[in-house]
C-alpha cells in the first residue's frame, strides 16, 4: 500500500476536474448528429485521432503485459509488442481504402464490400461480435484497474472496477466521441510524459545506464540488452521461426481489415479524420508513439530486473513497471503518477464504451430496427447503448477470472485462420461473403481441433503458437477457397460502386473495367 | 505540361486523378514504414542505455521517417483533394444503404 500526501491528492483532483470538464464541454457538439456522436463529424486533423490511438492502446493492463515479456525475454520482448507494426502498412493501404468507404464501422464496411444476404449476415454477425468484444475488453481493463487499486490502496477490487468507469461514462454519455477524443488528447499527452518521467527515474534508481549494464554483466545476463538474441531457428524460448512469423503476420496484416483486434478502434479514428491524408497519419503517428512508449517501459523493466533479479512468479514480475514507478518516485509526485495511470485507464474505457455503442446503434438499431430514425433518436440510442455496455462491462469484470481463458481462445480464433481472409477481402475482387463466412466457421472448428481436442487425445503434439498459426491458416484455406470459387461472385455493379469509392489495391481489373463501363470512374483500362 | 519533380527516381508531384492509382511510390512507403518503426523502437531502447548502436539506429529511424513523409505526403494530399470532391455524394449513398433505400 502507498500513502498519498496532500500534494498527491491535489494532482489527482485537479486532473479529474480537467478531464471530465474537457469531455463535458463538447456536449453540444456531440448531440448534433449520429456522425458527431460517433465520429466527431468526420472533421479532425490527424494529430487528434493520432494521440487518441496512442492513448487508447495505453491501458492499465498494458504495462503489466509488457513487464511480463520484457522481464522474461529482455529487450527481445520488444518484438512481442511489435505486432502493432501492422499500422506501418495499414496507414498507407487499408486506412486509405477504409477512410474512402466512409463506413462507421468494420461491420458497415462489409455491406459496402459485399452484397445481398451474405453481406447482411456478415454485418449482423460482426456488429454483435463487436459489441460483445468491446464489453469484454471493458470488463478486462476495468478489472485490471480494480487489482491496481487493491495493490495501491487495499480497496476491494469492485471499487476500482466500477468507480472510474462511472466517471468516464459522464463525458462519454454526454458528448460521445467528441468527449472521447478530446479527453484522449490531453490524457495521451499526460500519460506519455508520465511514462517517460517514471521510466527514466527508474533507470536512475537502478544505477543509471552504466550501473545497469555492469550489474547485468555481473549477473551473467548481458544478453538482455540484445534484441536479436535468438535461441535457435526452431528451438528454445525465442526461436527465429517465431520472430519471422510475427513479422510476417504484423506487416502483411496491414494490407487487410480486421487482422488485429486493435483494427476496430483504429477504424473509428481513421473515419473521424477529416481527409484520407489525416487518416493515414493518425494511425502512423499514434502507433509510432505506442512503439516508442514501449522502449521507455522496456528500459525501466530492465532496471527493475537488476534490482530484483530471479523472480519466477509471473504475477510478481508482471507488476515490474508499476513497482519501479510507485516504489521509487519522489514524494509529492505520487498523485501525478496515479493521475497518469487514471489517464491511460480513462482513455481506454471511453474508447470502448463509444466504439461498442457504434455497433449497437449504427449497425443494429439504425440499420435493422429503425432505419428511418431521426438524428435526435439516433443520438439518444447511442447514449442508451453506451449505458448498456457500461453495465455489461461490470458484470463481465466481476466474472472475468472464470471466462478469461475462454475469451482468449475466442480472440485467438479470430487471429489465426481469419488472418488471410481479412486480407483477401481487401485485395481480391472475387473473394465473396460466403467465402468469408465459411472461413469463420471453419476456423472455429479447426481451432478447437488443433489447439485443444487433438493434443488432449495425444493424436498430435501440442504445437508452439507460431506453428498453430501456419497450420490453421492453411487448413482454413482448404475450406474458404473452394467455397468462394463454387459460389457466385458479388454483384458486379455493387462492386464497381465500391471500387469507385475506395480504389482498392490488388486484383480488381474486372471491376475496374465495369466501373469504367458504368462511367463511375474516368481513365483507360490498363 | 506538369513538371513532375522527382527524388531518387520517385515522383513528388501528382495530378489528383493520377494519384488515385497505386504506384511504386506507395510500395516504397509500404517497405520503408515498418523499417522506420523497428529502428525507432529498438534504437530508442538502446539509446536510453547510452549505447552507440542505439544512437545510430535511432537516427536511422528518424531519417527513414523523414524520407517516408517526404515521399508520400504529396501523393496523399493529391488523393485527399480528389476524393473530397466526391465525398458528399458518397455519404448520401452510405445513408441510403443504412436505410435500405439503395436501388441497385
Amino acid at each position: 500500500m502507498i500513502h498519498f500526501s496532500p500534494l498527491d491528492w491535489m494532482w489527482l483532483v485537479l486532473y479529474l476536474v480537467l478531464m471530465t470538464g474537457c469531455g463535458l464541454i463538447f456536449y453540444r457538439l456531440g448531440k448534433r448528429s449520429e456522425a458527431d456522436f460517433f465520429l466527431a463529424g468526420r472533421g479532425l486533423p490527424w494529430w487528434i485521432p493520432g494521440i487518441s490511438v496512442y492513448a487508447t492502446h495505453t491501458a492499465t493492463d498494458t504495462p503489466i503485459w509488457v513487464s511480463g515479456v520484457i522481464y522474461k525475454y529482455g529487450l527481445r520482448g520488444l518484438w512481442y509488442t511489435f505486432f502493432s507494426a501492422w499500422c506501418a502498412v495499414a496507414a498507407f493501404v487499408s486506412a486509405r481504402i477504409f477512410r474512402r468507404s466512409l463506413a462507421y464501422s468494420q461491420a458497415e464496411w462489409q455491406s459496402l464490400r459485399y452484397s445481398g444476404l451474405g453481406a447482411e449476415l456478415l454485418r449482423g454477425w460482426m456488429s454483435g461480435w463487436g459489441s460483445f468484444l468491446n464489453m469484454f475488453i471493458l470488463g478486462w481493463v476495468s478489472m485490471a484497474m480494480g487489482k491496481l487499486c487493491n495493490y495501491l490502496f487495499g480497496w476491494d477490487n469492485w471499487i476500482g472496477l466500477i468507480i472510474p468507469s462511472l466517471i468516464v461514462a459522464l463525458y462519454v454519455l454526454s458528448a460521445g466521441y467528441w468527449g472521447v477524443v478530446m479527453a484522449d488528447f490531453q490524457q495521451g499527452i499526460i500519460a506519455f510524459f508520465l511514462i517517460v518521467f517514471a521510466s527514466i527515474w527508474g533507470v536512475r534508481v537502478a544505477g543509471g545506464p552504466a550501473g545497469i549494464i555492469s550489474k547485468l554483466e555481473a549477473l551473467g545476463e548481458s544478453w538482455r540488452l540484445n534484441p536479436f538474441h535468438f535461441s535457435g531457428f526452431f528451438s528454445g524460448d525465442f526461436p527465429v521461426a517465431w520472430f519471422l512469423t510475427m513479422i510476417f503476420i504484423a506487416i502483411l496484416g496491414g494490407f487487410g481489415m480486421g487482422t488485429s483486434i486493435d483494427w476496430y478502434a483504429e477504424a473509428q479514428r481513421i473515419q473521424s479524420s477529416k481527409t484520407v491524408r489525416d487518416a493515414a497519419y493518425s494511425i502512423w503517428w499514434g502507433t509510432a508513439l505506442t512503439l516508442t512508449r514501449n522502449s521507455f517501459w522496456a528500459a525501466a523493466i530492465i532496471a527493475f530486473f537488476v534490482l530484483y533479479p530471479g523472480i519466477t512468479e509471473a504475477q510478481q514480475y508482471e507488476m515490474a513497471w508499476y513497482r519501479i514507478a510507485f516504489e521509487h518516485i519522489p514524494s509529492g509526485m505520487m498523485g501525478f503518477l496515479f493521475a497518469g495511470i487514471i489517464a491511460i485507464h480513462f482513455s481506454t474505457i471511453s474508447t470502448h464504451l463509444n466504439l461498442g455503442a457504434v455497433y449497437l446503434t449504427r449497425d443494429i438499431f439504425h440499420h435493422y430496427i429503425k432505419p428511418e430514425a431521426s438524428e435526435k433518436t439516433l443520438v439518444f440510442a447511442g447514449r442508451v447503448a453506451t449505458a448498456i455496455l457500461l453495465l455489461g462491462s461490470f458484470i463481465y469484470g466481476l466474472m472475468m477470472e472464470e471466462i478469461t481463458r475462454w475469451l482468449i481462445f475466442a480472440l485467438w480464433i479470430m487471429g489465426a485462420g481469419m488472418w488471410l481472409p481479412n486480407i483477401l477481402q481487401v485485395v481480391w475482387w472475387r473473394f465473396n461473403s460466403w467465402g468469408y463466412l465459411s472461413a469463420w466457421i471453419a476456423n472455429l472448428g479447426f481451432s478447437w481441433l488443433i489447439v485443444w481436442i487433438l493434443p488432449a487425445f495425444k493424436l498430435i503434439p501440442e504445437l508452439p503458437d507460431y506453428l498453430q498459426f501456419w497450420v490453421l491458416m492453411v487448413l482454413t484455406a482448404f475450406v474458404y477457397i473452394p467455397v468462394t470459387l463454387l459460389t457466385p461472385p458479388e454483384d458486379k455493379t455493387h462492386l464497381a460502386k465500391y471500387y469507385a469509392m475506395t480504389r482498392p489495391l490488388g486484383w480488381w481489373k474486372p471491376i475496374k473495367l465495369e466501373a469504367l463501363r458504368l462511367g463511375l470512374i474516368q481513365g483507360e483500362a490498363k | 505540361m506538369i513538371n513532375k519533380k522527382k527524388f531518387l527516381g520517385l515522383r513528388r508531384e501528382w495530378k489528383p486523378e493520377e494519384a488515385e492509382s497505386w504506384t511504386k511510390e506507395d510500395w516504397v512507403a509500404i517497405i520503408v514504414s515498418p523499417i522506420a518503426y523497428a529502428l525507432l523502437m529498438i534504437g530508442l531502447a538502446l539509446l536510453i542505455f547510452l549505447k552507440l548502436e542505439g544512437l545510430v539506429l535511432f537516427l536511422l529511424g528518424i531519417g527513414a521517417t523523414v524520407f517516408l513523409h517526404y515521399l508520400i505526403d504529396p501523393k496523399l494530399k493529391a488523393v485527399s483533394s480528389e476524393y473530397e470532391k466526391k465525398q458528399k455524394e458518397y455519404l448520401e449513398r452510405l445513408e441510403m444503404v443504412v436505410r435500405w433505400k439503395e436501388n441497385e
